[in-house]
């Protein structure tokens, strides 16, 4: 809607910009183009002033300088004084209608118009008065005679029109552009719809209709390309889910005669010792497979989740009392810290205690020679978040290869393979934290520990 | 428990190998009358001349899934079913289960599991129906009764009332394993137990009274900082 409003302002400013163009461009053109060749060649004016200067007049004869007589012959004209008793005393090249004798009443015509059709501009001279006379339609005399009251007021009513212009330009720019946007707003949301991926369809009409069409068939296909790209995330998830299925029945038996083995006390302890190995492998590539399944469901938005209000306080207690329970290596400690018992969020128990495992089950891998491991419930009464850090203080990693921890193993943005376990741990802790709305937060420095946040929306119990 | 090594067993599973295994852990274990079968219409025959006492699914047979079997052996039969299947997710598990399984195990397990849930189940289903016994310790000079739910050491006797009897049931329970208050909490209030930490501390103290010699230093019901309680018993582990 501000889109569209932006285009509309804009519409109008440019129409504005366009007529304030046009007008001034159309006063150049009157003065260069159309008042050019009024004044052609020298003015009547101008030459009616030359003759009067160029007649000179010593006893009783008159004198003109030659180039006057040039200049009235180039412009076919005829001259003559008339002195103050009326008669003409001089004269140049003087056709024959023209009378010799005027009265004052002639003369006052004259001036004012024309002597026998002949155009005749008059002048001032010391003996008389210099009429000049051009051929027959060679000028076009006009006379005006304006009231004083309408030329004082023609400033006023020359800005009051161009008010007027510059009102009618904006309203007929505004209708313009409402008709415009009134066509382009349904092109526009298409196009805004096609950028939130949400579908798209346009009715094709009016002056954009090829443009209508264009949307919606680029809608079609981005459609039919998602929903390819889905059947394909599908098909992969199907695959791996597929393949971690078919890998249990035979690792059931990896691990159930390997288990046999084991416990069978006829067999030499050695022998039992490996079993116990190829058991332990076993139940290793049951939790890779598992784990895999899981990332590859929670990467195609294909794992179920199982909602309830959980409280973290009760989590961080339940899985450090399950770490000590299950014989917790003396050189690990773990603490729970807890700053509100309240803080509860929505989320599935499961998933997010195999997420809180395996990050206190990370800290225990990485660090063979013992550390402190926290559990720490947090909240964010600002952003409404509240976070479950795992922290401890061990080995941690180097910072810049913490964003590298969370692509899978083999994805083209993990640049180095990973050096211990198989890798999917944290992308899995990453995309159980996504699932839940949250996000995961890793910091790390060599020899400060690994810190381990995430930040999930947050709930308060209500009591 | 001899009667129950005797119940005739049904293992329907596609692959010949993991039936052969699980027949030979089973056999292992005592169970002398095991039957198998490849499908589910191979099932039904069997279930059908033997009449077995209980059954062993998977779900993806060649002719059908063991869902649909199992409500096709549910019309005729009431014998229990434990599911075991490759199948993990947890619509399957509920699916399953929801069925009327009385069990559902997923692949890999462990043979001992399969065998501790099947006689388990057996044994529910089939025992004569026998008050349950409940558990008589001793802890120190202090002898506890949880059917009477008396503690009695040289000197006195005390009854324990009903919250101190569930919070100790549950701490023996988990015996020498920390309990977080929270579910000493559910154990005592059900599921609703917000806000019962303090009353848990003041239950606490009034069982060490009955089962310490000096309740501010306690010997066998130890606090676990920050987490929870967890009661000593010796002997065990």
């Amino acid at each position: 809607m501000e889109g569209t409003l932006r285009i509309l302002k804009r519409f109008i400013g440019s129409t504005m910009m366009i007529s304030a163009f046009l007008l001034v461009f159309n006063f150049i053109l009157l003065g260069v183009w159309i008042f050019n060749g009024m004044n052609k060649g020298d003015s009547p004016a101008a030459i009616v002033q030359n003759v009067a200067e160029g007649l000179h007049h010593s006893s009783n004869t008159y004198s003109v300088d030659n180039t006057t007589i040039k200049l009235l012959r180039e412009s076919h004209a005829w001259a003559m004084l008339i002195n103050d008793s009326g008669q003409v005393a001089w004269n140049y090249m003087l056709p024959d209608e023209i009378p010799k004798t005027y009265s004052l009443t002639e003369v006052a015509k004259f001036t004012q118009s024309y002597l026998k059709d002949y155009p005749v501009f008059v002048w001032e001279h010391a003996e008389g008065l210099v009429v000049v006379g051009f051929p027959k339609d060679s000028f076009a005399k006009y006379q005006y005679i304006l009231p004083t009251n309408w030329v004082s007021s023609l400033p006023l009513r020359v800005v009051a029109l161009l008010i007027i212009n510059i009102g009618l330009a904006l309203l007929l720019s505004l209708l313009i552009g409402y008709r415009l946007i009134r066509s382009v707003r349904p092109l526009a949301q298409g196009i805004q719809a096609l950028g939130e991926d949400k579908e798209a369809f346009i009715e094709p009409k009016g002056i954009l209709a090829d443009l209508a069409q264009n949307v919606n068939s680029a809608a079609a296909l981005l459609l039919e390309k998602n929903n390819s790209l889905k059947e394909r995330d599908e098909a992969r998830a199907n695959w791996i889910a597929g393949i971690s299925h078919d890998i249990r029945t035979p690792l059931s038996m990896v691990l159930g005669y390997a288990s046999d083995l084991e416990e069978n006390i006829d067999i030499p302890s050695e022998q039992r010792r490996q079993a116990s190995i190829i058991r332990k492998q076993a139940e290793y590539l049951r939790s890779l497979v598992s784990d895999l399944n899981l990332v590859s469901m929670l990467e195609y938005e294909m794992q179920p989740l199982n909602i309830k209000q959980i409280r973290l306080s009760v989590l961080a207690r339940q899985i450090a009392s399950e770490f000590l329970n299950n014989e917790l290596d003396e050189r690990f400690k773990i603490e729970v810290k807890i700053s509100d018992e309240r803080i509860q969020v929505n989320g599935d128990e499961r998933l997010l205690k195999r997420a809180i495992i395996n990050l206190v089950q990370n800290s225990i891998n990485h660090n063979p020679d013992g550390c402190v491991i926290i559990l720490q419930t947090s909240f964010n009464e600002s952003n409404r978040t509240c976070s479950f850090i795992v922290e401890d203080n061990g080995n941690g990693i180097p910072q810049n290869e913490i964003p590298n921890l969370l692509e899978l193993p083999f994805s083209s943005k993990r640049k180095r393979p990973n050096h211990n376990g198989h890798g999917l741990g944290l992308p899995m802790v990453e995309r159980i934290t996504k699932a839940h709305q949250g996000y995961l937060i890793l910091s790390s420095e060599i020899g400060k520990g690994l810190k381990a946040e995430l930040v999930l929306p947050f709930n308060y119990v209500n009591c | 428990m001899a009667d129950i090594k005797n119940k005739k067993l049904l293992i329907v599973d596609d692959e010949y190998e993991l039936r052969n295994m699980v027949d030979g852990f089973l056999r292992k274990e005592g169970f002398g009358r095991i039957y198998q079968a490849s499908s589910c219409a191979e099932a039904l025959e069997v279930c059908h001349a033997v009449k077995p006492d209980l059954a062993i699914l998977d779900v993806m047979l060649p002719d059908g899934d063991g869902f649909s079997l199992l409500s096709n052996l549910r019309q005729t039969s009431n014998m229990p079913v434990l599911f075991l299947t490759a199948r993990g997710e947890d619509e399957d598990r509920l699916l399953g289960l929801g069925l009327g399984a009385d069990d559902y195990i997923v692949k890999p397990f462990l043979p001992r599991e399969l065998v501790l849930r099947l006689s388990s189940v057996l044994r529910r289903v089939y025992s004569p129906p026998k008050q349950e016994q409940r558990p008589v310790f001793q802890l120190g000079n202090y002898h506890i009764d949880f059917e009477s739910g008396i503690v009695q050491n040289d000197n006195n006797q005390y009854h324990l009332t009903a919250k101190e009897h569930a919070l100790l049931l549950k701490l023996y329970n988990n015996r020498n394993r920390i309990v977080t208050s929270d579910a000493l909490c559910q154990a005592a209030w059900g599921d609703d137990y917000y806000g019962y930490e303090n009353t848990l501390m003041v239950h606490i103290r009034r069982i060490r009274e009955k089962i310490e010699a000096n309740p501010s230093k306690p010997k066998y019901l130890l606090t676990i900082r920050g987490l929870g309680y967890k009661l000593m018993v010796k002997g065990e582990k």
